[in-house]
């Protein structure tokens, strides 16, 4: 037990300052492209310079003869000597069509960036130089990049072997059936004739992601013996090792994966699994010597990362009371070329349509989405999994009904706000628990409303233009079985691994891979509480295949709902075999319950002289184990799975204030307040922090970032001089405050937070630019939302 | 290929190096200081390889190693003497500056330079102070927070 002189609290609650930072301080963190094998070689990706084109030839003879280079792969090698990435482990159990691609692009590329091969030098100067020796003939061919022209008869198809470019397409809501679907868009046709207010906008939202600082990077090592083992820049490295194994043809047991400790932000973008890591592993197969990849910044933007993209045709009824009565939309979703093992590139806008209701009570619904084929990049999940566009749609037009009807905004979302739950939305996802006008009234109670419209007023008389928007989100807390299962073909449970040591130390295995949340000091918080010991006495493992249970991955906010519930779980049944010894060497009967674990002993609180250390009665289980009560046996380590019987949300308020100089279209957001149910909060300080990176996200997306293809598919933006994201000075303070439910399905009444959260900025955001410019009737519908675009708007309204 | 002595966290290496070798590439892959990390095309924007040469804060991936013959480098690894941390360090661990870290030596770089020349900055000049280095994680507010804090308890001399 190491001193520690707040060991007296509860660690549940507390604004621990992290066990991950002193490494990361210092510049000891050790992320992928830090990792060095004896031997190692360098792969650089040949890659199309055409959105759609025949390959006629690659040839690599002149790149083979360069200086250093041990080996080039082509998409022919790849086709014969590897599966293909169309493997049953990562398919959805959704009816799409999936195309058959290889490691690298085999007969055609199908967008900018496609891999067409790999060069392999001793030193990743040379790898660089001899990919530009590489020669490739290509022969053009239309391209696809409208995604409603493409469904035209008579459009060229981006994969040639299917009929059509409709990807997928789905309805959401009115049954299961064609008559019940036609009854039910029947009945929502009826509350449109009949209502009182009705608002149709077309919202299209750009591709634009979440982008983190680290580049993707993947590290592969061979041994004869052992097997493969790869070191990936992965969210989900167990579903990868499966995925090696059925890809490449090595048994399962000989593919280790390890996520390095030190990832460089995931936010989606990690959790799929990549073509380029198949065909450095077979790399270093082929060559018998480890081969790294690290992904440029370039092809990163070029190839990944790209999400949102779709086109929302929305329409909303309403009585002129305000109570929402039903929603109709047509969802669009360009897809690229849907080369992405896990996700294809459709399950995102497939999750977005599904959570596209949010946490209104409306009473019928008519939606349905197209996913659609087209020659660009796939694709790629980023937090606000493909929710972001249609988020931005509803809350959009929530406002503009509002205003039809000459409401506040704010009053009107709380007047349609589900009032109590559990509730099942109008497309069938199930929301557990919380209390949503709770949240909304904290948020409120901080805004002053009364108070800023004469702010308000008296700016607009003085020429200056301040708008508050409001948003709200109802969020995913981990992502349950039910889901998963459809979703993704894998499934939703959490597990941990709890071992304590001889010493008293304990140490977490979870199969989960952060990359920045925290997850070392979150969990030791919620081990120290339950055996009361220090944080500091924890050691926890994730993201190794090698050493952890499987887990489906960090993705969906699974830490704080699932993750985080099995720990405690697995922690609950050690501590119940550490009291029954106990017990039993005390000589009394007493269940778990009498026992209290504090301050590094274990107390009989009938007879607090009664007690022994923890460290000592783990010594005593582990090393000495006779004597013990009949049936019971020596070690302490269990692991534990944790699924809650339905799926879990959490939810969220945000207000903001913008300030607008007509002239020139510029604007400043001033003020960002949020109100949070986070359950039960195991570390307030990290909680804040994954909001604010949330909303500042979300702000970025709305404002800079744009993935911009050129008429001929080249995309123009993968550099961050063109792909420009929120700087310090970019972005407000935000004040993060909590009006938070306990979730009555997780042991510890947490939830898991984080991954939804940037979806309700950006109608926010755009809320409150409509409100400043009232007095122009301006509205926006599409994003990206910036000064030049405004200043359109303001001209075209004749306000400037 | 051209032979330099740099010297970096007081210690002095002499290299032979192509001449196209980016410093940046230098301090990770010949000295193995992994700490100074590439998040941007070797075009400046990201700021991760921020680094100070003879005490002013650059970005390392714009500079040739040939070019830093005879100067001094400082890298994250350099900033704390031993196992004592410099106040903006322990600011950034107090306040939850940093989440994946991997923009964060860099940010410690250019802000320990910032705060010697400002020692008393407002909200707003950390913020501008700031805008050579891109964070995802954090949406910066907890960056601000250990910045000002980190001033602070210097003027305090902390």
């Amino acid at each position: 037990m190491s001193a520690n002189p707040d060991n007296q609290k509860s660690w549940m609650g507390t604004r621990l300052p992290r066990k991950e930072d002193l490494r990361l301080i210092t510049g000891q963190g050790k992320y992928v492209a830090d990792i060095v094998l004896p031997g190692m070689l360098h792969a650089v990706f040949v890659r199309s310079d055409y959105a759609h084109a025949r390959l006629v030839s690659v040839d690599v003879s002149a790149a083979l003869e360069a200086p250093g280079v041990v080996a080039v792969i082509t998409g022919e090698e790849m086709k014969t000597q590897c599966r293909s990435l169309r493997q049953p482990v990562l398919l959805p159990n959704l009816p799409a069509k999936y195309p058959t691609y290889y490691g690298l692009a085999v007969d055609k590329v199908k967008f900018h960036g496609d891999p067409v091969a790999m060069v392999i030098a001793r030193d990743k100067y040379q790898a660089v130089d001899a990919a530009e020796l590489v020669v490739v003939d290509y022969e053009e061919l239309p391209v696809v990049l409208d995604p409603e022209a493409a469904l035209a008869p008579d459009s060229p198809r981006v994969h040639e072997e299917e009929a059509d470019n409709l990807m997928f397409e789905m309805t959401f809501t009115g049954g299961a059936t064609d008559e019940d679907r036609a009854k039910n868009a029947a009945e929502v046709e009826r509350i449109f004739q009949s209502a009182d207010v009705v608002v149709k906008e077309r919202f299209r939202v750009h591709r634009t992601g979440t982008t983190p600082m680290e580049t993707r990077g993947v590290l592969a090592d061979w041994s004869a013996s052992d097997g493969l083992t790869v070191y990936n820049t992965t969210q989900r490295p167990h579903i990868d090792r499966l995925a090696f194994a059925d890809i490449l043809d090595i048994p399962a047991e000989k593919v280790r994966v390890i996520a390095p400790r030190d990832m460089g932000g995931g936010f989606g973008l990690k959790a799929p699994f990549y073509r380029e890591s198949v065909v450095v592993a077979y790399a270093c197969r082929k060559l018998g010597r480890p081969v790294r990849w690290i992904e440029s910044r370039y092809e990163s933007l070029m190839n990944i990362g790209q999400e949102r993209g779709q086109i929302n045709t929305l329409e909303v009824a309403a009585s002129k009371e305000g109570k929402l009565l039903a929603l109709r939309n047509r969802g669009i979703a360009d897809v690229g070329t849907g080369q992405i093992g896990v996700y294809w590139g459709f399950v995102m806008p497939f999750l977005g349509a599904v959570e596209m209701p949010n946490a209104y009570t409306w009473e019928a619904g008519d939606t349905d989405l197209r996913v659609i084929f087209t020659n660009k990049a796939c694709l790629t999940p980023s937090r606000a999994f493909g929710h972001f566009p249609t988020r931005f749609a509803v809350e959009r037009a929530v406002d503009i009904v509002a205003r039809k009807i000459g409401m506040e905004p704010s009053d009107l979302r709380r007047r349609n706000l589900v009032p109590r739950l559990p509730y099942t939305s109008v497309t069938g996802e199930y929301y557990d628990s919380g209390d949503f006008l709770k949240v909304w009234d904290n948020l409120m109670s901080q805004v002053d409303l009364p108070g800023f419209r004469r702010e308000q007023a008296e700016a607009r008389a003085q020429g200056k233009y301040l708008g508050i928007g409001f948003g709200c989100g109802v969020e995913l807390s981990g992502v349950a079985s039910e889901l998963m299962v459809p979703m993704e073909n894998q499934p939703g449970y959490g597990a941990a691994t709890v071992r304590i040591d001889p010493r008293g130390k304990v140490f977490i295995m979870g199969g989960d891979a952060p990359g920045g949340q925290g997850h070392e000091t979150t969990i030791s918080q919620i081990v120290a509480a339950t055996f009361g010991i220090s944080p500091e006495d924890t050691i926890i493992t994730t993201g190794d295949t090698g050493t952890t249970p499987f887990g489906s991955g960090t993705i969906g906010a699974r830490m704080g709902s699932y993750f985080a519930s099995a720990v405690r779980k697995a922690c609950d049944e050690l501590r119940e075999k550490m009291t029954h010894v106990l017990a039993h060497d005390l000589g009394i009967r007493a269940t778990m319950e009498e026992f209290a674990f504090t301050d590094g002993e274990i107390v009989y609180q009938r007879d607090p002289s009664k007690r022994k250390g923890f460290r000592e009665i783990a010594e005593r289980i582990v090393m000495f184990p006779i004597n013990l009560p009949e049936g019971e046996v020596g070690g302490l380590e269990t692991t534990a799975f944790f699924e809650a019987a339905k799926p879990m949300i959490c939810f969220n308020a945000d207000a903001c204030v913008v300030e607008v100089e007509l002239a020139t279209g510029q604007f400043k957001v001033l003020r960002w307040l949020t109100s949070e149910d986070v359950g039960n909060v195991i570390n307030p300080m990290i909680v804040d922090g994954q909001m604010h990176g949330a909303i500042v996200q979300g702000l970025s997306n709305a404002i800079f970032e744009e993935f911009i293809y050129n008429d001929q598919g080249q995309q123009m933006t993968a550099d961050f001089e063109h792909y420009k994201l929120a700087t310090a000075a970019d972005m407000p303070d935000i004040k993060v405050t909590y009006a938070s439910t306990p979730c009555p399905h997780t042991p510890l009444g947490t939830r898991g937070i984080g991954e939804g959260r940037p979806s309700a900025v950006p109608g926010a955001l755009c809320n409150a630019l409509v409100d400043a410019l009232v007095p122009f009737g301006i509205e926006i519908t599409e994003l990206p939302i910036r000064p030049s675009v405004l200043w359109q708007k303001l001209k075209a309204a004749g306000a400037v | 290929m051209k032979t330099i002595r740099v010297t970096i966290n007081r210690e002095r290496y002499e290299e032979t190096v192509p001449e196209r070798m980016l410093l940046v590439d230098f301090i990770r892959e010949k000295c193995g200081l992994t700490g100074t990390h590439v998040a941007c095309t070797y075009e400046g924007v990201c700021g991760a390889c921020t680094v100070q040469l003879d005490g002013e804060a650059i970005k390392s991936c714009m500079m040739l190693a040939v070019q830093a013959d005879g100067h001094a480098v400082t890298t994250v690894e350099g900033l704390a003497s031993g196992t004592e941390l410099t106040p903006l360090q322990q600011a950034f661990k107090a306040h939850h500056g940093l989440q994946c870290g991997f923009c964060t030596p860099g940010i410690l770089m250019n802000m320990s330079e910032f705060l010697e020349k400002n020692p008393d900055p407002t909200d707003e000049e950390i913020r501008h102070g700031l805008v050579g280095n891109l964070c995802r994680c954090t949406g910066y507010v907890h960056i601000v927070d250990a910045v000002r804090a980190a001033a602070a308890q210097m003027r305090r001399g902390g």
